[in-house]
């Protein structure tokens, strides 16, 4: 019997926040894919509008304006919700990791309150486009890019639903407030995305 | 330098490790990391090395299935005005072979291959996400076997294994026919997609103390770079299926020109994934040369540095050549001209490849196992089908040989020189790791020489066939064509093919049971899954490696550290920082749960009820939250367990504890 070289890791952490867990690899590269979701659906949009005169195309009443534009107004007041949003995100990050339980159930329901209204404005949205999905390809591809973001917003709000249950009747472990921060960055994602995502269904018909 | 700032407490130390106590942490891991039994057990267990040998026996048995179909094809064309097979037939076949080859057999086979060997050459004991990795599987496993009974039903797919719009569209394929193909792409890109991302976080976070970025082995490397090819690639894929499942369902219009959408839009999304693809097939292929050749020339790799970026750039440019596949549709003259640079300039890194392949295996003592074989092969035929490659990069020829046979002999001579030969070359080589014996060197020359043979007898006559204007994806020709004996021809030499193959099938079930031990390390290898036993025990290693240089096993000595102080009662294993692999966290990944089954099915509900009527997705959306909530409230018994550590007792240290940094080779 000899005596060996080796290195022992026996007083490593279990968790560390960001690139040092390899959660934060897995959430980001699932981020990343979507990612790439929606910036071909918006090329989509760009290549689609190239056949079309008028964007978006008339309405095919004599009446009706030559583009009807979506109104603004729902979709114009989920921006700035998203935006004001991302302060409970933050609040639930920061406290994730300061170990302060509170802060984060308190934070957390209002995530969630967030999460709600965007839905239900985003129930709303839908129709302020002036055309279904199945009136022509505008119709079809602003249909899509809605519904894929609604679908991020529904999995977001039921994620945030989920650690807020668990917050409040299991332990505040390192485990799940590194959950929690995995959360907040989707949550920044969905919102940076949705301002993406507005400026073109709203803004670019207005702008030229 | 940050990591190590923040994370000081690993040690480097000299302890005595005595044979009583290596025994005891065997046991205890043993039970740690045993398999879960029964049927329910199947559906339950997360071991990558079950995983990964799933995912390779599913896709060869593919495999098998599309070359089967191919066999039917080669018949029906082997005479002209031949009516062994009806026309609808031959769609559904010429459709089913395509899609299987590509999207059952080529990515899941490379993707298993990568989940059982990843983690064991970076030196650790499980994926990142061993879960995640189990609901990938059956994902895969559900789609394939949605295809297969849609064609045994006479519901198979026959618009093409890209299934272009308009003909795939609502106007012209009535039924369900394409609407199976839609959704078995979104099953198998999803098991892709996730797939890639586990792939990814192992090579990241797991590898062994020392193993840099710049040691890793270039297999790793491979996987690496495909997997974030995949990242990019495959969601535009997923939309173009997605899109086109919504027109043919709820009548939207992104591909129907009549409300202001666009057909040449769909072939943009599909080969944006399509091209990309190529090289998702291909790049792991490399990955598994480069150690073949290190490991029959007794050599360092030439040119690693070259190598790792000839890698990387193939994995850029490779999105810069999807247009290629269009010459034939009315785009600008000026794209037509960048994608034929572009496609001229992905020829440079695969070639610099090929050279240091060639310098290594220069004037070194070259051992001729099959495994080198079939590398060879591999070099003969895709250096034929890249070049054809170049020929068919210039938009003049293109447009002249488009859709012919031409086409097929080029994309065959890639596609199974630049990926199948290298993977039977893999199969050779890594067979004996998984299975404990040596597949027989005899067999394997016959299986070598017949798929060798047989492949150029069946492709090579293609390129002729090709210019003298035979179409693609008919399903008969007149005899006045003049194209009777070429394919004749070929259509024998599709049949040496399929003995060569079943040549390797019998090499196989006989290796099982007769084939010669064979042993830790057979071939003498350098990289770190040959240091464990064959088959690997199931927690792979007593004491975690750790690596000295890029020839892991060739730099070992006795002086080598290993990795102690891990947990022996729960699944912990090692995770480490991205660049320098410097130890950071006792990373405890979960065990065998029927979650990632149960979500599968979720998704295969939504999915498989979603080709009829779109309120599926609700439905399946509840039953999807259901299982998902289930998967995350389940109380894992590996949380929050502090367990005492076996191996604490017998650690004292000899010398004074420093810090461990990593050494320069």
């Amino acid at each position: 019997m000899s005596s060996r070289r080796v290195i022992d890791v026996s007083g490593l952490p279990h968790h560390g926040f960001d690139t040092i867990d390899p959660v934060w690899w897995g959430n980001n590269g699932l981020l990343c894919i979507e990612t790439s979701m929606f910036m071909i659906t918006i090329a989509t949009y760009f290549y689609l509008r190239q056949n079309f005169v008028t964007w978006p195309p008339p309405l095919g009443q004599l009446t009706g304006p030559l583009n009807p534009l979506p109104d603004l107004f729902f979709g114009t007041t989920n921006a700035v919700l998203l935006i004001v949003s991302v302060l409970p995100a933050v609040l639930i990050d920061v406290s994730a990791r300061r170990n302060s339980r509170g802060a984060a159930q308190f934070g957390l329901v209002i995530c969630l309150l967030f999460g709600v209204a965007a839905i239900v404005f985003r129930a709303y949205e839908f129709p302020a486009v002036k055309f279904r999905w199945d009136a022509n390809a505008y119709g079809s591809i602003v249909w899509f890019i809605l519904g894929m973001h609604l679908a991020h917003l529904l999995t977001l709000t039921l994620e945030t639903f989920l650690l807020t249950i668990w917050c409040f009747v299991r332990e505040f472990d390192m485990k799940h407030r590194l959950d929690i921060t995995a959360l907040s960055i989707y949550w920044y994602w969905v919102v940076g995305m949705w301002l993406v995502l507005y400026t073109i269904i709203y803004w670019t018909p207005r702008l030229s | 330098m940050a990591d190590q700032k923040k994370q000081g407490t690993a040690k480097l130390i000299e302890v005595e490790l005595p044979q009583s106590s290596i025994e005891q942490d065997r046991k205890q891991l043993e039970k740690t990391w045993a398999h879960a039994h029964g049927v329910l057990g199947w559906l339950m267990e997360v071991d990558h090395k079950v995983i990964g040998l799933r995912y390779i026996k599913t896709a060869f048995a593919f495999f098998l299935f599309g070359g089967i179909e191919a066999a039917l094809m080669r018949i029906q064309l082997a005479r002209p005005e031949n009516h062994f097979l009806s026309p609808d037939t031959y769609n559904q076949l010429f459709t089913t072979h395509g899609t299987t080859m590509m999207f059952l057999f080529a990515v899941p086979i490379m993707t298993g291959m990568g989940i059982y060997l990843v983690p064991i050459m970076v030196g650790t004991r499980e994926v990142a996400f061993p879960r995640l990795n189990a609901y990938g599987y059956f994902v895969y496993l559900i789609g394939g076997l949605l295809l297969y009974t849609a064609f045994i039903l006479n519901t198979g797919p026959d618009a093409g294994w890209f299934a272009y719009v308009p003909l795939s569209g609502p106007a012209y394929s009535a039924g369900k026919r394409v609407d199976i193909w839609a959704q078995m792409i979104t099953f198998t890109e999803i098991s892709g997609l996730v797939g890639a991302i586990v792939i990814i976080a192992t090579t990241f976070k797991m590898r062994a103390p020392g193993m840099t970025l710049s040691r890793m082995p270039l297999f790793v490397w491979a996987q690496l770079i495909t997997s974030f090819m995949i990242i990019f690639a495959m969601p535009a894929v997923m939309l173009a299926s997605g899109f086109l499942a919504s027109d043919r369902l709820i009548d939207t219009h992104i591909f129907n020109p009549a409300e202001g959408g666009d057909a040449i839009l769909y072939q943009h999304l599909f080969w944006f994934f399509g091209h990309p693809e190529v090289y998702i097939i291909f790049i792991p292929a490399l990955g598994f040369i480069s150690p073949i050749i290190i490991t029959f020339s007794r050599r360092a790799i030439f040119g690693y540095t070259a190598m790792v970026l000839s890698l990387v750039a193939t994995g850029f440019i490779g999105f810069g050549l999807w247009v290629h596949h269009m010459f034939a549709t009315p785009l600008p003259q000026l794209s037509q001209s960048f994608f034929t640079a572009a496609s001229m300039m992905i020829a440079i890194p695969s070639g610099v490849q090929i050279f240091c392949w060639i310098a290594t295996l220069w004037g070194s003592k070259v051992h001729l196992r099959m495994p080198l074989m079939f590398v060879l092969g591999f070099f003969a035929i895709f250096i034929l089908g890249g070049l054809t490659g170049v020929m068919l990069a210039s938009v003049p020829l293109d447009l002249q040989i488009h859709d012919t046979f031409f086409v097929v002999a080029h994309l065959h001579y890639v596609l199974i020189g630049g990926s199948v030969f290298p993977l039977f070359g893999a199969l050779y080589y890594w067979f004996p790791k998984w299975s404990g014996r040596m597949l027989s060197e005899r067999l394997g020359q016959l299986n070598f020489w017949l798929m060798f043979i047989g492949f150029n007898v069946v492709f090579f006559p293609m390129h002729q066939l090709g210019l003298q204007g035979m179409p693609r994806r008919v399903y008969t020709y007149l005899p006045q064509t003049g194209w009777g004996s070429l394919n004749l021809l070929a259509s024998i030499g599709a049949f040496i093919l399929a003995a060569g193959v079943l040549v390797f099938l019998i090499n196989v079930f006989w290796a099982r049971s007769a084939g010669a031990i064979a042993g830790n390390n057979p071939w003498g290898a350098d990289t770190l899954e040959w240091s464990t036993s064959s088959p690997p025990p199931v927690y792979v290693w007593e004491y975690l490696p750790t690596v000295e240089g890029r020839y892991a096993l060739w730099m070992q000595n006795e002086k080598t550290p290993l990795v102690v102080g891990l947990s022996t009662t729960k699944r912990e294993i090692l995770s480490t920082s991205v660049v320098d692999a410097f130890p950071e966290l006792r990373f405890e990944v979960p065990g065998a749960s029927i979650w990632p089954a149960a979500v599968a099915l979720a998704t295969a509900v939504a999915f498989i009820i979603g080709i009829f009527t779109p309120w599926a997705f609700a439905v399946a959306a509840v039953l999807a939250f259901a299982a998902l909530a289930g998967w995350f409230w389940s109380n894992p018994d590996y949380e929050n367990v502090n367990a005492q550590n076996p191996t604490e007792a017998f650690m004292k240290p000899t010398e004074q504890p420093k810090e461990l940094q990593p050494k320069e080779a």
